[in-house]
Parts: C-alpha cells; sequence; structure tokens
C-alpha cells in the first residue's frame, strides 16, 4: 500500500473510531432521517414553516412588490438553510470511512493489493445514488434560487413546495401504495397514450382544415385530446365537423374507461395495503410509548387480565399470530398486531426497547410449548424484562423457569389453594377477596416512601393514618425485602419501603396526598 | 356409620390439586370419574377413584356419606356437564356444601343458579392475580403468604362467645393491634353481613355475641389473643 493509500485508510480509521466525529453523525441522521428521534418532528415542523413562508412570499411576490428584507429572507436565509439540510443530508447519506474500511479490509482478507481508485469509486457511487435520487434533486432544485436570481428560475422555488413531500408521512405512504401497482399504471398509460396519440392525429386531419374549426395546429389537436380523454372538457376547443364529433364521441368514451380503470386503480392497492397501513400506523404508536404491558397471546385469560389493566395508566399492546385472536383484542379496544411472539423478528419489526419501554411481558397462551417458545425468545432479546408466564401443566414448571419466567402463575394450583381456604377459613378468605377486590369501596394499596417523605417522615408514628381512618397493615423493607407487619410507632422509615395500607379508596388518596405534602417541622 | 368426605367430581388436574390441598382436612377424599375404568388403571394419586355418571341418584353416597358435614367439589371440565352435576346434587341434598369450578362468567352465574354454594370463576381468578402481581406486588406477596403460604403471618376468624369481656364495648375503644399484635380486618355480624372495620358505619358499633372478627397477626400473638378473647375458628 502506497503511502497516499495508507494515509486515507489511516484517516477513514480514525473518522470511524472517534466518538465525537460517530455522535455527531449519529445525532444528524437521526434528526433528518429517524422517526422515532424524539426531536426530529420540531425539526420538520421548522422546515415544514420555512417552506410555506418561502411559498407564500412568492404567490404574494407574483403580483406586488416585495419588501426587501422578505425578499432577502426568501432568496438568501431559506436557501442557506435548505443548502445546509443538503449537505447534512449528502454526508449522512453513506459513510465515505466505512466504504474506504470495507474495500481496504476486503482486499487485506483475499490478499489481494488495495487500490485506492476502486475505493473513490465505491464512495463516488454511493454518493451519486443520493445525488440522483428524486427527493435529493427536488432538494436541489429548491436551492438554486440561492444561486441565480434569473426570472426563469425563480419558477424552481415552486419545488419548495415539492419538499413538503420529504416531511409529510402520509405523501409518503400514499406515494409507497401506489407504487405497488406499476405494471397497472404502465398499462394505463400505454393506452392512454395510444388513444390520445391516434385522437389527437384523427381530429386534426378532420379539423385543421376547417376555418370555422379551433383546431388549426396539432398542439391544439393534441391539448383537446388530452382535456377530453381525462374528461375535464373546458369547451375552449371544439371539434365542429361531424367527423370531429364522432372522433370526440370515442375519446369521450375512452376517457370514461381510463378514469374508470384509475380509480379502480387506486382503490384495490388501497384497499390491499389497508391492513398493512394500519400495522405501521399502529407500530409507529407503539414506538413513541414510554411504559406498557405487552400480551402476547390473546386467549381467555389474557382477556381478562386486559379488562383488569385498562384501567391502569399504563397501555397493553397484544402479541398474537392468529388472526382471529388479534381481531378479539383490537375489538376490546386494545392495540394489536398480528406477529408471531415467539420469534425473534417480530419484536425487531416493531422496533421496541424491551428493557426501556417494557414494562412486562405476559405470556398468557393457554398453551406450555407457546409460553416456554415465546419466553425463551424474548429472554434472548433481553435479561432485565420482567416475564410472567401461565402455566397449564405443573410438568413443565421447571421447563419455563428454565427458559427466565420471573414468576410464574399455575391456575389448577390456585384452585386447590383457594379450596383450602374455602373449607378452612371460607369467611376470611371471601373477606380478603373482597378487600383486594375493591368490593366495598375498602381498598388495600402500596404506597412508596420516596426520599422526600423519607425525610419529612421519620418514624411511624408521626405518618398520621388514624386520622385519615388508615389502617396500617405493615411496611415491606426493600434493603431486607422482608414484610414487618403492625410496625411499632418507634419504626424508621426508608426511602424505597412500602407501606401497606388499608381503608376507603378516597381516603387512601386524601392520605398519600398528605405524605407527599407533609414538611417536617 | 356415614361418614364425613371430600368429593370431587372430575378426574383431572383440577380435581388432584384439589384433593392434595384438602386431604388433611378430611378423614375420606373420593375422586368420582365419568371414566372410572381407564381413570382407575391410570391412577398413581394415590386418592380412591369411584364411578359416576350424570343419570346417578345418588343412592351410595346417602347411604355412606355424612352429607351435612362433607363437602362436593364440581370440576368436571365440560361446563354443561357441570352445571348439570351440580343441580343434580342440589336436588338431592339440600344440605351439601358444594363448589364448583367455571371456566367464565356466563358458567358462573348458571352454577350459581344450579345450586352451588360457592363458585370459583377460574379465569377471573386467575386474571385477578396477575393484574395484582404487575400492580400491587406486595399486597399480592403479602396476602398470598397469608392465606396460603406456612409463614407466621395468620389470618384468623374469631367468635365473640358470651364470656367475652369485651361485650357491649364500642369497637372504636379497642385497640388490639397495640395490645395484642393482631388486626382487625372486618366483622362479620350474626346475619353474616360482613362490614370492614374502615368503613364509617363501624365505628359505632358494639361488639355482640356471636359476632365474627376478621383478624390478622403473627402466630404467637394469634394464640396470646385466643386465650384472652374468645375462640378462634381456624
Amino acid at each position: 500500500m502506497n503511502f497516499l493509500s495508507r494515509l486515507v485508510v489511516d484517516g477513514a480509521y480514525f473518522l470511524n473510531t472517534s466518538e465525537a466525529y460517530q455522535r455527531k453523525k449519529r445525532f444528524f441522521y437521526d434528526i433528518l432521517e429517524n422517526d422515532r428521534f424524539q426531536y426530529k418532528k420540531y425539526f420538520d415542523i421548522f422546515m415544514i414553516t420555512l417552506i410555506f413562508s418561502s411559498v407564500i412570499i412568492l404567490i404574494v411576490e407574483v403580483k406586488s412588490e416585495m419588501n426587501i428584507y422578505l425578499k432577502f429572507f426568501n432568496v438568501y436565509v431559506i436557501s442557506f438553510i435548505f443548502f445546509v439540510e443538503y449537505i447534512l443530508r449528502f454526508w449522512i447519506s453513506s459513510s465515505v470511512s466505512e466504504i474506504i474500511i470495507s474495500r481496504s479490509e476486503h482486499a487485506t482478507a483475499l490478499g489481494r493489493k488495495f487500490y485506492l481508485y476502486k475505493a473513490i469509486i465505491g464512495v463516488i457511487t454511493a454518493k451519486l445514488s443520493f445525488v440522483f435520487s428524486i427527493k435529493a434533486i427536488i432538494d436541489l432544485l429548491a436551492i438554486l434560487p440561492f444561486f441565480h436570481e434569473l426570472r426563469l428560475l425563480r419558477l424552481f422555488v415552486l419545488f419548495r413546495v415539492f419538499k413538503l413531500f420529504r416531511y409529510t408521512k402520509s405523501f409518503q405512504t400514499f406515494t409507497s401504495v401506489l407504487s405497488t401497482k406499476k405494471f397497472e399504471f404502465f398499462i394505463l398509460l400505454m393506452f392512454s397514450s395510444v388513444v390520445i396519440f391516434v385522437s389527437s392525429v384523427l381530429i386534426y386531419v378532420m379539423e385543421a382544415h376547417n376555418p370555422a374549426s379551433p383546431v388549426n395546429t396539432f398542439f391544439d389537436a393534441l391539448y383537446w385530446s388530452i382535456v377530453t380523454i381525462s374528461t375535464v372538457g373546458y369547451g375552449d376547443i371544439v371539434p365542429v365537423t361531424t367527423e370531429g364529433r364522432i372522433v370526440a364521441a370515442f375519446v369521450i368514451i375512452a376517457g370514461i374507461s381510463v378514469l374508470a380503470f384509475t380509480t379502480s386503480i387506486i382503490v384495490s392497492a388501497f384497499t390491499e395495503k389497508l391492513d398493512e397501513i394500519r400495522e405501521i400506523k399502529t407500530i409507529d404508536n407503539i414506538r413513541k410509548l414510554k411504559h406498557f404491558y405487552l400480551i402476547c397471546g390473546y386467549e381467555s385469560v389474557a382477556q381478562e387480565v386486559a379488562k383488569k389493566l385498562k384501567n391502569s395508566k399504563i397501555t397493553i399492546i397484544v402479541l398474537d399470530e392468529d388472526i382471529e385472536r388479534i381481531n378479539s383484542a383490537k375489538k376490546d379496544g386494545l392495540i394489536a398486531i398480528n406477529y408471531d411472539p415467539g420469534n425473534i423478528d417480530s419484536y425487531k419489526k416493531i422496533g421496541i426497547d424491551l428493557n426501556t419501554q417494557v414494562e412486562s411481558i405476559l405470556c398468557l397462551r393457554e398453551n406450555d410449548v407457546e409460553n416456554v417458545y415465546t419466553t425463551l425468545t424474548v429472554r434472548s432479546i433481553s435479561r432485565d424484562v420482567n416475564i410472567i408466564s401461565l402455566l397449564m401443566d405443573d410438568a413443565n414448571r421447571n421447563k419455563l423457569k428454565f427458559a427466565g419466567a420471573n414468576e410464574i402463575l399455575y391456575p389448577k394450583g390456585l384452585v386447590g389453594m383457594i379450596s383450602k381456604e374455602l373449607i378452612g377459613r371460607p369467611v376470611a378468605f371471601e373477606v380478603i377477596h373482597a378487600l383486594r377486590n375493591d368490593y366495598y369501596g375498602v381498598d388495600v394499596e402500596e404506597i412508596l416512601v420516596d426520599e422526600r417523605m423519607s425525610q419529612n417522615l421519620v418514624h411511624v408514628s408521626e405518618l398520621n393514618n388514624v386520622k385519615f381512618r388508615i389502617v396500617l397493615l405493615g411496611i415491606y423493607k426493600k434493603e431486607t425485602k422482608r414484610f414487618f407487619f403492625n410496625p411499632m410507632d418507634g419504626t424508621l422509615l426508608e426511602s424505597g419501603d412500602y407501606l401497606l395500607v388499608i381503608g376507603n379508596s378516597a381516603f387512601i388518596r386524601e392520605f398519600e396526598k398528605h405524605l407527599h405534602k407533609k414538611i417536617r417541622t | 356409620m356415614k361418614n364425613r368426605a371430600a368429593l370431587i367430581f372430575g378426574y383431572n388436574d383440577y380435581a388432584l390439586e384439589i384433593a392434595k390441598n384438602i386431604r388433611d382436612e378430611y378423614e375420606n377424599v373420593y375422586l368420582y370419574s365419568l371414566n372410572s375404568e381407564y381413570d382407575i388403571l391410570k391412577n398413581k394419586s394415590g386418592f380412591e377413584i369411584k364411578s359416576f355418571d350424570l343419570s346417578d341418584k345418588w343412592d351410595e353416597l346417602n347411604e355412606n356419606i355424612d352429607i351435612e358435614k362433607s363437602i362436593a367439589f364440581c370440576v368436571l371440565e365440560d361446563s354443561a356437564e357441570n352445571i348439570f352435576l351440580t343441580i343434580s346434587l342440589r336436588s338431592s341434598f339440600d344440605a351439601l356444601n358444594i363448589i364448583a369450578l367455571s371456566n367464565n362468567k356466563q358458567t358462573a352465574n348458571k352454577l350459581q343458579m344450579a345450586g352451588a354454594n360457592k363458585v370459583i370463576p377460574l379465569v377471573q381468578t386467575t386474571a385477578e392475580m396477575i393484574s395484582e402481581m404487575l400492580q400491587k406486588p406486595i399486597v399480592k406477596e403479602v396476602f398470598h403468604n397469608i392465606l396460603f403460604e406456612s409463614g407466621t403471618l395468620k389470618i384468623a376468624q374469631v367468635k365473640i362467645d358470651e364470656n367475652n369481656k369485651y361485650i357491649g364495648e364500642a369497637i372504636s375503644d379497642i385497640d388490639w393491634s397495640r395490645r395484642y399484635g393482631v388486626m382487625i380486618l372486618a366483622i362479620v355480624y350474626e346475619d353474616m353481613s360482613t362490614e370492614f372495620i374502615y368503613s364509617s358505619k363501624i365505628k359505632h358499633h358494639i361488639v355482640n355475641k356471636n359476632d365474627l372478627f376478621i383478624i390478622v397477626g403473627y402466630e404467637a400473638d394469634m394464640k396470646e389473643f385466643e386465650k384472652m378473647t374468645g375462640s378462634i375458628c381456624d
């Protein structure tokens, strides 16, 4: 490798490993391209505002003299911002350093000589593919008035309107849906072109010799054909001869079929893609959520759990590979996606962060094989996410534990334990059951002792719970993970402890407010 | 002589779990199967399996079982059969305590109409447990330990007998939590209506004979409390 090549490759490695450089590039990538980046929407709004201002200035300028400052703002300031944006997009579109490194490593691995010019060609190809993309061309045309103040070029300001498409997702969806019908549109275009050409020729031949006819040139004939076939029919050019009118009748009929064909292509494209569009929208919404419960499998237990959790502040997302169960979840008002919870790709497609976004994953299929599989899949992605799983056969308990479930619920065992209580202490059991389910307006709650609370309330005696008719059942000590029932007045309150209180739901809320407001005197 | 027994109808995992949990409470635990020949062959549970069919007139039960002191669990997997069985038992035995298992709310209502004393709504109970695990994990753990585990913290029912020294005292004047280390959760009156200790009505309640107090406390404190007050019916 010669000196220059060595220098370029070293430079590429330097850039690729430079944290500051990569962080900056990542930031600009996020703000320009990453829909999940929280600040991207503000950037988009800013750019849309600039585009609208620019277009409004242009419209006003058509018939009246523009204020010099506004003109300066439109021609220089906005154009400069667009120019900076274009350069940034050009920069982030591909990584020069990565292309050079990959070429160099490829050559080394195969024991071949590294040619710098080949790497440069690779870089140029990558950058040109950006430059010649439709979006980049529009971006560039939107900047042109900055360089030229020629009257004709000012029309290019209209390209700024096209720039809007970059920031409007619905338009991108629209074009992506229509692009699925490329073949049909091609056929339509061919058919329309033939009809327009033939009818233009015919109408020109039939009408051009007649002095009373408005069709004087072939362009007039072409214009008339397009206006007629589109079923717009301005009426500024009309055939006057009988032959011309016969041609017109055929063109009108062809126009109706073109219109019907176009409509049916668009409608069928949307019908076919409707579910996909909805799914994309749903996934977008899920990505924006900060916390949610993920229910894997929507069967009877899952349905009940969802009902109970619906009132909590945390959103519930349902994943199931069965479309009928997904439809049932949607009917129940839940956000549901028809993905297999046992497949790693499902989580990649949704693009959620299991560690930060998901509060708990509930494997609630009434089938141990599925639950073990889902648990293992989730655990292979995240070691920390809390997994609760249903167990249908006690023989599979160890498998679920081994797969990584944090908590296992075995309904059959639960029935056995409840039965024992029902014959031993039926009244006590009913009382606890009623208490847990807030049947008489009396509830049991856990109140977290936060840092502030622990500074203002040192001992249990300071809680003043009796005043609120609240019973302190006990304290759960975070440090020792032990529950202290009926704590003595002198028991110390520490940050992270939980108070288990029983009382009227409204009184508990008041008591909690009191604890947060309380200031040590 | 007639037996006091637990009669579990249905031979499945539910039945076996129930049998395991109540075997200490009843001298006889019988599992009744609709397909007894097959079930007896594969039975490794150690419980006696008897056969029955839904058209049974229960003559054998009438002859050998002390119905008033016995309990029946209807845990057939088919909901319609389970409801039919419950009706059949209730129509034959007024005094039999019947606990039935239901898979959904609709079946639960029908089982209650069929005469079950208590219905365990399986799906609902499981869902309640899961939602509590998520929303109130400490409450779940504490109550689970109190009810189902053999820890030192217990729940008990205390019946106030006629010699109880607290009869005639207002409930608001009694502070058993500091004196005996036990906490009253609720009072069940003679008419079986329940009142939680935290409701405003109960403040003025005067302790009566036959009031049933639901208390929570450590085992040792409970024993002390029993000596001082009335009988603990555990």
